[in-house]
């Protein structure tokens, strides 16, 4: 196994197995403030599936790093801060995927991941304490 | 039931510390505590809590308020609110032969400080 360095964020093009955009969905609207008055269960259970995304301390670490980083961050720059090896690493950022948080793009060999703008505002949206009774 | 006040006023602090997701680089010890009160959210019945609290008047409930619009039963009820009270995200008065809580705004907040700083437009708009 070739050891990930820095090294590794040469410039390729990205291939056409790049992640196609859109591909995960959140089914139900995901997010109503905490706050609104009537927090549906569908709307509970959506946004309890964000927190459980959230709710692991390398998956909290790994979206600090995406968050206080300007360029996308190749997956291979992510083993070491994070302590854990890449498979681990390649399972967290999956279930980061999956929740919509962060959006992947392949580049030859390896995934770069970015925070996902709309993420950004999910979380503040859901963390209004004020809902509509503001 | 005695409520240890000292204890209470401690975990609430701790929690109103909870570093901000994304404003700036955390450290192990940091995202553990985060993710910790995150784990806490990761449960429809305590997110629907947290809203019923909030929505009642003057932005605190007792657990009898509680039962009914959840249609869980009262010690369910109050496992949740002990675990919301443990993770610091309420706090709770003992008045009389009731318990009374309110939301507690820090891992919350955690959530909303973003980097370059708060964008109240967008999050009006999502």
């Amino acid at each position: 196994v070739t050891a990930p360095t820095a090294t590794a964020r040469r410039p390729v093009a990205p291939t056409a197995s790049s992640t196609a955009p859109g591909a995960r969905l959140q089914a139900v609207a995901c997010c109503a403030p905490l706050g609104a008055p009537t927090l549906s269960d569908d709307e509970a259970v959506a946004t309890a599936e964000l927190f459980k995304a959230l709710g692991d301390p390398a998956r909290v670490r790994a979206l600090n790093i995406l968050s206080t980083t300007d360029a996308p961050v190749c997956i291979c720059n992510l083993v070491e801060p994070l302590g854990l090896s890449q498979p681990t690493v390649s399972h967290h950022m999956k279930k980061l995927l999956d929740a919509g948080l962060v959006d992947r793009e392949q580049r030859g060999k390896w995934a770069y991941f970015s925070l996902q703008r709309a993420a950004v505002e999910k979380l503040a949206a859901v963390a209004d304490l004020k809902g509509d009774a503001r | 039931m005695r409520v240890n006040i000292g204890a209470m006023k401690a975990i609430a602090t701790v929690a109103a510390s909870c570093p901000p997701l994304l404003a700036r680089p955390l450290d192990a010890a940091e995202a553990s505590q985060l993710a910790a009160a995150l784990k806490v959210l990761a449960e429809p019945a305590r997110l629907r809590l947290l809203g019923l609290i909030q929505a009642q008047p003057g932005n605190e409930a007792c657990v009898c308020h509680l039962t009914d619009p959840l249609g869980l039963s009262q010690p369910t009820v109050s496992h949740h609110l002990k675990v919301l009270l443990e993770a610091g995200l309420v706090e709770r008065d003992k008045r009389g032969s009731w318990a009374y809580y309110r939301v507690l705004p820090g891992p919350l907040a955690a959530l909303r400080e973003v980097p370059g700083g708060p964008d109240p437009a967008a999050t009006r708009a999502a």
